[in-house]
């Protein structure tokens, strides 16, 4: 079937330099969005907006919404969301999801290790220099085994698709990883707008995340607790993703606390109750570490319980995430992944890393001196996009000052290869068509005492604006329903 | 001859306004080991609340306080007694082969099981610049190096109480030439530290009986790990090593690691603290 005549996509502009998934090379549309792709085309562009609309008030009237923090004036917002689902057929996603275990499991041997006998670092895989400067490296953890014996239980992988078709991970969220309770939102608003479209697809369900996240909690529950007590911390209301917090409690059938609805007596954790203390076992904390115990870390902390931390040393209450799991989420770490991978697991990495040249390496630096103009340059040591430079945007003086800065300090900067994110068909409400838009997929693994789960479905985020590589929800991005489909 | 020690710790808070919420985690019980032991604790507070013992992050032993009534007085007291045994610091192995001890230093193993006590951290941080205060004489063997080095930290600063505070930094410290006991242990610290040994920081209380400077508080000093010898004791701001006279409570990176009490207080306005600590020893 070649490009049939479509309405809704009849001003669709493809750049054949980007790596569009749902148009091949040749223009035509992929099997697997064929289907699709006649349906909406029974619709016209004015339908569309309609339901669009339709779908967007309705993330209003049930509070999915969030807060840009530096905002003067702070207001609700709802993640923008477009009706086109993204679809990934059973072989893709069999990578991804092969990938993201084996990716989650390596880092949680490799902080087990990094709070132990420190092998990696003795082996000289990974320097240690990396591990302690690292702001949230945790002494305190040091020899503490934590229950099941699992530090990220809960992993978000960002993920994109590069113009080779092939899948990279550009980052490792294992501190607080936020954004699921958008994955099953975007489907229950696309099951109510076009409930059609489903009949003729064989999509996994993401409506099983809660359950499957609260049996792998508990199956991390501390010793000699029978059926453990597990709740969700939150920072509280005014937390960017508070609404996140209380629709996981919810769907978990957990009590959503606060630091201040907990204590501690004789090193284990009490909720208060109506009906006085109850112990409580599991915490699905998404509190940062240096907030959640005020005696143990940031004083100044009103969101914490004090005595938490002696309560967790203990083993009397396990904390998902461990405290201390930061360090391997980190862009310095990040560039060793395969090493890891190859080290705790003895397997080769089955999602790519993007590849990283490291400048203190003699011939490395000599390869991105010479190729400058294809590299992004990072400084290994800042955060936040900060001292960034992208190889291609450079004018020729500030190429010959980056080389300069790069010679007097190869320590500090390493460089990679400029990604294409894959781009997707994206309606855009200024121009009430469907443009091309950068996207990539944070997918959510889940560890457990010797099992695990990922979500088959993950957050396709988007980049609104034109040509922007950057899909964070607070830099105006938004999402889209994830398809996984069954064979 | 070990000592029969009674060590009484008291503090005082009043608060101008009520105090609704209040927690308190204090790090003050002397800790058992090679040298402590038979401690025993007794500790009491104005306000009959529970008196909760637990361990913290660094694994010593801590009390933590939670009032569950409203005050804007209350009173902790704390007595420990206690067996130390006497100690002879020189007491170390003459044997020592020190090229083999500097080797030691160097290898990245050894680098790694002592990474904690070879960092700086913000207070223990030798400002840019003045890199050559004190350096490692490589003829002299490691344990004279640090007693040059204790000698030179107790020479370079003047003991005085109410110049410096828990956080000023070694910057500071370096230009007024002053400092109480910790500030002249995180000296010591840092140099001993850039110098590759794993030192860390003490805190515990110091027997006056003999006329040593020390704080009517707590006082504070360091400890070496040198190869072959394990960790020994030096206080530079009595230009000692540490003995008998030194009780120690527990060890860590810097003072943030070891404040004897940290609180979280719900109130406002003004408030008061005294605290005072008495060591009283009986040889048996």
């Amino acid at each position: 079937m070649t490009n049939i005549e479509n309405q809704i996509f009849s001003s669709y502009q493809r750049n054949p330099d980007l790596y569009d998934e749902i148009y091949d090379k040749e223009g035509k549309v992929k099997e697997i969005y064929q289907k699709l792709f006649e349906i909406y085309g029974e619709h016209t562009i004015s339908d569309y907006v309609n339901l669009n609309s339709k779908a967007k008030s309705s993330f209003f009237n049930q509070g999915i919404t969030f807060q840009v923090y530096g905002d003067s004036d702070v207001q609700e917002k709802i993640f923008p969301f477009d009706l086109f689902p993204r679809i990934i057929d059973h072989k893709e996603w069999d990578i991804i999801e092969r990938g993201s275990i084996q990716r989650s499991k390596a880092l949680n041997l490799f902080l087990w290790d990094v709070y132990h006998d420190k092998k990696i670092l003795k082996d000289k895989i990974v320097p240690i220099d990396l591990i302690t400067s690292s702001a949230n490296y945790l002494d305190q953890m040091n020899g503490i085994n934590p229950p099941g014996g699992i530090y990220n239980h809960i992993s978000g992988i960002d993920i994109i698709k590069h113009n080779d078709g092939k899948y990279y991970v550009l980052e490792d969220n294992i501190r607080c990883p936020s954004g699921v309770s958008y994955v099953i939102c975007n489907r229950t608003a696309l099951k109510k707008a076009l409930f059609g479209v489903f009949n003729h697809y064989q999509t996994h369900s993401v409506t099983n995340y809660a359950e499957n996240l609260l049996e792998l909690l508990e199956s991390v529950k501390p010793k000699g607790v029978d059926v453990p007590n597990v709740v969700v911390i939150t920072p509280g209301m005014y937390n960017s993703a508070f609404y996140e917090h209380s629709y996981l409690a919810k769907t978990m059938g957990v009590e959503l606390v606060e630091g201040r609805d907990l204590f501690v007596e004789n090193d284990f954790v009490y909720m208060k109750t109506i009906k006085g203390p109850e112990k409580v076992d599991v915490i699905y904390r998404r509190i940062d570490d240096q907030f959640i115990d005020p005696l143990e870390f940031r004083a100044d902390s009103a969101l914490g319980v004090p005595g938490l931390f002696a309560a967790y040393k203990k083993g009397n209450v396990t904390l998902a995430n461990a405290p201390g799991t930061g360090v391997a989420d980190d862009k310095a770490v990040y560039t060793y992944m395969p090493q890891i991978i190859k080290y705790y697991l003895d397997e080769e990495p089955i999602l790519n890393n993007v590849h990283t040249y490291h400048c203190s390496r003699p011939d490395e630096l000599k390869y991105v001196l010479e190729h400058i103009q294809e590299l992004v340059i990072k400084p290994v040591d800042e955060a936040g996009g900060y001292g960034i430079s992208i190889g291609n945007k450079l004018t020729k003086a500030e190429i010959e000052k980056v080389k300069a800065e790069i010679k007097e300090n190869p320590r500090k900067y390493v460089a990679q290869p400029i990604m294409s994110l894959s781009v997707h068909p994206t309606y855009i409400d200024e121009t009430e068509s469907f443009e091309q838009r950068h996207v990539d997929l944070r997918t959510y693994t889940v560890l457990g005492k010797d099992k695990e789960f990922v979500l088959k479905g993950g957050l396709t985020r988007v980049a609104l604006k034109r040509g922007n590589l950057i899909v964070n929800s607070s830099q105006g991005g938004g999402s889209k329903d994830t398809w996984v489909l069954k064979k | 001859m070990p000592n029969q020690y009674n060590i009484t710790y008291r503090t005082e808070n009043t608060y101008e306004n009520w105090v609704n919420d209040a927690y308190w985690q204090f790090l003050i019980i002397p800790m058992e080991n090679n040298s402590q032991h038979h401690i025993d604790v007794e500790f009491s507070n104005s306000l009959f609340a529970v008196n909760d013992f637990s361990i913290n992050g660094y694994g010593f032993r801590t009390i933590r306080v939670h009032p569950k009534k409203k005050f804007k007085k209350i009173n902790f007291e704390a007595k420990f007694s206690f067996i130390k045994d006497h100690i002879d610091p020189f007491n170390f192995p003459l044997d020592i082969n020190d090229a083999l001890a500097y080797k030691e230093i160097e290898e990245l193993t050894f680098k790694i099981n002592f990474e904690s006590f070879l960092r700086s951290t913000p207070l223990t941080n030798i400002p840019k610049g003045v890199n050559s205060i004190f350096e490692f004489n490589l003829s002299n063997t490691i344990f004279e190096n640090l007693q040059e080095l204790n000698n030179w930290t107790f020479n370079n600063l003047q003991f005085k109480t109410g110049v410096t505070h828990v956080d000023t930094k070694l910057t500071d410290i370096i230009s007024a030439k002053q400092g109480v006991c910790q500030d002249f242990t995180h000296l010591f610290c840092a140099i001993a530290r850039q110098n590759g040994i794993p030192t860390r920081y003490v805190s515990g209380y110091i027997n006056q009986e003999h006329g040593l400077l020390g704080d009517s508080q707590m006082h504070a000093w360091a400890e070496c790990y040198i190869p072959q010898v394990g960790w020994k004791g030096f206080d530079p701001t009595n230009n000692i090593l540490a003995n008998t006279n030194h009780i120690k409570v527990c060890h860590g990176k810097d003072y943030n690691d070891c404040s004897p009490l940290r609180g979280i207080i719900y109130s406002y306005g003004k408030n008061k603290t005294t605290h005072t600590v008495k060591v009283q020893s009986q040889e048996q």
